[in-house]
């Protein structure tokens, strides 16, 4: 397994020498600030918000800063080298790789206009992204506001809906917000289901490009959409397009099932276009992880069932997740599995050992990738590449 | 349901002194000890442990997990059953590195052939008696006892654990007034040396275990600095004060720590931070401490295998000779 060189070579001891007390020793926002951001809040006043880049949910939250937070969108351009080095730049060196793209992502919001970002809170280190990253950024000079979900967590719905309303917008109106929640919900389990067919068939395609533009179709018209009627429509479009694309799988395709990580896993800019890659190598993709199964669909205690001989308890964020897929995978005759995870997260680490028992049992390869930010191109290239050739053999011999 | 008393033939437990155990082994030893069982807790850790762990786990694991699955492999044979239990992040505030929660199932997992038998249970938020004692309390019944030798057992092992939690707690809060009142006479009487107090921050299973941090505790008692342990200050005051610190830090164990921080920090001269590499929460706290408090020098310490201890010894000499060269006057006028 490849270890993360750039992780272990580094300096290991520093020093932090303040004789002066220059701030107050705490992460809360000054006094002042605070009170700012309440006033700006009670009068709401024009906000443009922004989400960090997340895998191809974009129009996702598009919608809900614009339909349920009732505040304006700013979409920000693809990724660049640079948005991911200032991420790293401003980052302690061995959190993990998420935490710096997400933090480049917010500079790069910061800079394009936005006075609003937004972070999610979890159950593993994601819970104390929002406040360390609205901190290194206050630190940078930026000012604005986080709408952080890690606060009001313990109280769930009702503690996020008490935040939004005290930090985003006092007038929202709350059964029309409710309404374009669930619109936002029906988006994300379209976007997935969508996702899984192009996954499962863009790799066979007879022109090459034909699924990826009926995707970025299907982007574009969800990024219009305002209500639920538009999305269901948009879902039926491109499905149907999906549909009439020529293509040329044979009967019984080298099938790989990825699992992993919630980020690295998913997002193509950090595992380095991981779909596509296996795509253009004639693959047939699946991938159970998603937001759908993750968040709108997750139960925990009964997914865990089907893999009772390696859980006898939940292991972390996603860990029941990927162990109960890949059992999943290897019983339905896959030809592989791919673990995508980055650098440092621990829960994923930890799936490693069950992984392996899994491998062991089914008799199946299992490829593990670790991103960082200096993973290459070319080396995942290779590897991929030889990883397929390997299935590809062992197809061959047990036909 | 009922639980089965499916580990009623168990009458010897083996614990791993890693991890959890320098936090609640107290509770743990007690717990089995007060069912009637006996405990073999493992040896210290030392070389072939720690390698065997490296041996045994995922090379990207952290330091710590490593010696942890060492102890592990120490006990095979030496015991009828293994308590490994899971503390999941049970609630936002006070939760663990997900570590502490996949532990059991991948001890399970990598001593499977070895037919290793785990025992364990599920530990709510920590802070609440009842959530702990539920999960005990099944554990009791599956080990054969009655639910009410198993609550029994468990009030005794909660007591013992509060107790010594207590005990290490005074003997901080002893250390800390020495150091005033030394300090005191110090600056009536100019011949007299101040003395140097230290707090070091590290997770209880990293200060405590010598292998992993005696060299930076000899390095700084040999400097002649008075140590103070930053896990040991009352859980319960540092934990709420924490809170001061940060809204949402979901762990608890360095709430704590951040907590003992700014307890004590009028009343010490440094800190010096340990982490194992690559320890996930730490990762993220020890950026937020670095950058957050001021006016007493931090020194912030990685371990990891490789490191020797010649490289810990300079490390903490150069810190100990800023603080020195700090309390004769050097930096204030510079």
């Amino acid at each position: 397994m490849a270890k993360p060189q750039s992780m272990i070579e580094q300096v290991r001891s520093s020093i932090a020498v303040e004789f002066d007390r220059k701030r107050k020793p705490t992460l809360h926002p000054d006094k002042k600030a605070d009170k700012k951001a309440k006033h700006r809040a009670k009068h709401h006043r024009p906000k443009k918000a922004a989400f960090f880049r997340y895998c191809y949910y974009d129009p996702a939250f598009k919608f809900f800063v614009e339909q349920v937070l009732d505040v304006d969108y700013l979409p920000l351009p693809e990724a660049t080298r640079q948005t991911t080095e200032v991420g790293v730049q401003n980052s302690s060196d061995y959190v993990c790789t998420p935490y710096k793209h997400i933090l480049g992502d917010f500079v790069e919001a910061l800079d394009l206009g936005a006075d609003m970002v937004i972070q999610f809170g979890g159950p593993c280190r994601l819970g104390y992204y929002g406040e360390l990253q609205e901190s290194a950024l206050r630190d940078m000079g930026y000012e604005f506001e986080m709408l952080n979900f890690a606060h009001g967590i313990e109280k769930g719905y009702l503690g996020w809906a008490k935040e939004i309303l005290s930090k985003v917008n006092p007038d929202i109106d709350i059964p029309h917000g409710v309404v374009k929640l669930k619109g936002t919900a029906k988006m994300m389990e379209q976007l997935d289901s969508a996702r899984d067919y192009f996954l499962a068939n863009g790799g066979f395609e007879l022109e090459r490009g034909a699924y990826d533009k009926a995707w970025d179709a299907y982007m574009n018209a969800l990024r219009c959409a305002a209500d639920e009627r538009d999305i269901n429509q948009a879902y039926q479009q491109v499905m149907e397009r999906f549909a009439a694309i020529p293509i040329n799988k044979p009967k019984n395709p080298i099938r790989i099932g990825v699992v992993g990580e919630m980020f690295t896993a998913i997002d193509e800019r950090s595992n380095l276009g991981l779909d596509h890659k296996l795509m253009a190598l004639g693959v047939e993709v699946h991938r159970m992880l998603n937001f759908t199964n993750r968040y709108l669909h997750y139960n925990e205690p009964n997914l865990r069932v089907g893999a009772k001989d390696y859980l006898t308890y939940d292991m972390g964020p996603t860990s029941t997740l990927t162990i109960a897929a890949a059992k999943q995978y290897a019983q339905s005759g896959f030809d592989g599995i791919i673990h995508a995870k980055s650098a440092g997260c621990t829960p994923e680490i930890d799936c490693i050992p069950v992984l392996q028992k899994v491998s062991e049992d089914f008799a199946i390869p299992i490829l593990y990738l670790t991103y960082d930010s200096q993973t290459s191109d070319t080396g995942l290239d290779t590897r991929l590449e030889a990883f397929y050739d390997m299935l590809a053999m062992k197809k061959e011999k047990l036909s | 349901m009922p639980e089965k008393a499916t580990w009623a033939d168990i009458s010897v437990v083996g614990i791993p002194r890693s991890l959890l155990y320098y936090r609640f082994g107290v509770l743990w030893t007690t717990f089995f000890e007060s069912l009637g069982r006996s405990v073999v807790v493992s040896d210290a850790t030392d070389k072939a442990i720690a390698d065997r762990g490296e041996h045994l786990s995922v090379d990207e694991c952290c330091l710590a997990s490593k010696v942890f699955m060492g102890h592990v492999d120490s006990l095979i044979g030496r015991c009828d059953a293994v308590f490994i239990p899971s503390y999941p992040t049970a609630d936002h505030r006070t939760g663990f590195c997900t570590k502490f929660q996949s532990v059991t199932d991948v001890a399970r997992n990598t001593f499977r052939d070895q037919k290793l038998e785990v025992i364990s249970c599920e530990v709510g938020n920590v802070r609440k008696l009842r959530d702990v004692r539920r999960p005990f309390e099944e554990l009791g019944v599956r080990m054969g006892a009655t639910r009410a030798e198993a609550r029994s057992a468990f009030k005794a092992a909660w007591a013992a654990q509060a107790a010594r939690d207590k005990a290490l707690a005074e003997t901080q809060e002893r250390t800390l007034r020495q150091l005033v009142t030394q300090r005191r006479a110090a600056a009536t009487h100019p011949e007299t040396e101040p003395p140097l107090g230290i707090l070091v921050v590290a997770h209880p299973y990293i200060t405590h275990d010598a292998y992993l941090a005696g060299a930076v505790l000899d390095a700084l008692r040999d400097m002649g600095a008075t140590v103070v342990f930053a896990d040991a200050i009352d859980h319960d005051r540092a934990y709420k004060k924490s809170f001061e610190f940060s809204d949402t830090m979901p762990w608890l164990i360095n709430r704590e720590l951040i907590g003992a921080i700014l307890l004590t920090e009028d009343k010490i001269d440094g800190i010096v931070l340990i982490s194992a590499f690559p320890c996930g929460p730490d990762s993220m706290t020890d950026d937020a401490i670095m950058r957050y408090i001021q006016g007493k020098p931090i020194l912030n310490l990685m371990i990891d295998a490789q490191s020797g201890t010649a490289g810990v010894e300079t490390r903490v000499e150069s810190f100990v000779d800023i603080l020195h060269f700090q309390q004769k006057g050097g930096y204030t006028h510079g």
